[in-house]
């Protein structure tokens, strides 16, 4: 496989060969590197496209695993404000909405979505539809990371398995992450 | 441009002060990376300038008014030490850096791919820490290295570059003294298939001395794109050794 390094601007193929994949672009029936890196050839399905070998701005696939806030809930739909990606850290999203429908909150039935989620939640899920921003949180590591009381507004703690408020004891139910608390994504 | 002073010479057996010939760059040097906080960081010299030029983003746009639903905004801001210049500058924005930061912002903004981050920001910024004649065309240098090592989509890269009239010739990259008595300074900027994006001039050239000026410009433009490539290619080549043979050892355990 090829394994030449570019940079923005080299020639990485022509159009009537390939279809530009990520990180090129094509102008005049060629096809141009956007990003420094490798290109990488897709002999099958006749793409070209480049693998940065720098700190690229984070892009959102299918898979990856995303951090967020919720900043509004409907019947069976959830909203989260996106934060990052994971292993992303320092390359924060900006302004980018994603959506968990009831189905995809856990492998079982869910009732009522307001015992899952409730605003201000901060969450960890996965993207299962890159295109239209579709995440699920059915996996045991994904779910809620950190929330925070209806009443007061005080970090709920969890104890003995149940989220409990320290100030005014309240007691909330949640889709709950394994790293819940932790601080670790 | 200072009068042209019957007492200075600016060239001695056909080489100029410094000992360069018309068309020869100062040296040149790229440093790739070198903050640890921005997204992408570039260190240059040229000559006596001494430039940092840090990249963030695509980021949220703070005033939120400025953002763009199409497409991200590029916000350049150059800035001169208060101790880059033989007389203290006093610090802060002033009119010649609000017109650089305009300038050399309008240099890079058509070959980032601005349209692939919407509702956000790209910031760069450049400060001179030691100056030395030619400040925008490293500040531009530099803030193209450092958008291609933060990793933002671009059609190409740009270098820059001047060229000056001093003496009644022509120079490539006038230094300080033939900046400030010289009769004109050219500044351009241009990707590496000559298409130009900064086009200013300071002073006076007749008609075909500003067509072989271009020229001039344009080969030193060729020259700093070499050093760039090679600055950003050493840098990332050098991490590729180091992953390449992590990916290919399974790859040989299969065949044994």
């Amino acid at each position: 496989m090829e394994r030449a390094f570019v940079l923005p601007g080299d020639v990485v193929g022509s159009a009537e060969e390939y279809v530009p994949g990520d990180c090129t672009y094509a102008r005049g029936g060629i096809i141009y590197a956007s990003t420094a890196g490798v290109v990488n050839i897709d002999k099958n399905g006749k793409s070209v496209s480049v693998v940065p070998k720098t700190n690229a701005p984070a892009k959102l696939c299918q898979g990856d695993i995303v951090v967020g806030e919720v900043t509004d809930l409907k019947d069976n739909l959830v909203i989260v404000t996106l934060a990052f990606k994971k292993g992303y850290e320092d390359r924060p999203i900006s302004d980018e909405e994603a959506t968990i429908h009831i189905s995809n909150v856990r492998n079982s039935y869910v009732k009522d979505l307001r015992q899952m989620f409730s605003m201000r939640d901060i969450l960890k899920a996965k993207i299962i539809d890159e295109r239209q921003l579709r995440l699920f949180t059915g996996d045991d590591d994904l779910g809620v990371i950190k929330a925070y009381c209806n009443k007061c507004m005080t970090g709920l703690v969890l104890k003995e398995g149940k989220l409990v408020c320290p100030s005014c004891s309240n007691v909330e139910t949640r889709k709950l992450s394994a790293g819940y608390g932790t601080g670790v994504v | 441009m200072g009068e042209n002073d019957a007492n200075i010479t600016f060239f001695k057996d056909g080489l100029r002060l410094d000992g360069r010939r018309a068309d020869e760059l100062r040296p040149l040097k790229i440093e790739v990376g070198i903050l640890a906080r921005a997204d992408g960081s570039c260190y240059i010299e040229m000559g006596g300038n001494k430039v940092i030029a840090a990249v963030y983003g695509p980021r949220e746009v703070h005033p939120r008014h400025l953002q763009e639903v199409t497409r991200a905004i590029v916000r350049y801001r150059y800035n001169m030490a208060s101790f880059s210049v033989e007389e203290r500058k006093r610090p802060g924005p002033d009119r010649r850096s609000y017109e650089l930061s305009k300038v050399s912002r309008e240099a890079l903004e058509p070959v980032i791919l601005t349209s692939y981050f919407p509702r956000s920001v790209i910031d760069v910024f450049v400060e001179v820490l030691q100056a030395d004649a030619g400040t925008r065309t490293a500040g531009i240098n530099a803030a193209s290295v450092a958008l291609a090592d933060a990793g933002i989509p671009m059609k190409s890269m740009i270098s820059s570059c001047a060229a000056g009239k001093v003496g009644g010739q022509l120079v490539l990259d006038p230094m300080k003294e033939e900046d400030n008595y010289g009769e004109a300074d050219m500044p351009i900027a241009m990707t590496p298939d000559g298409r130009i994006t900064l086009l200013q001039m300071d002073g006076h050239m007749t008609r075909e001395e500003l067509k072989t000026a271009l020229d001039m410009a344009m080969g030193g433009c060729r020259q700093v794109y070499e050093v760039q490539r090679k600055a950003l290619i050493d840098k990332y080549n050098q991490m590729e050794a180091e992953i390449i043979p992590d990916q290919e050892q399974p790859q040989e355990a299969e065949v044994l």
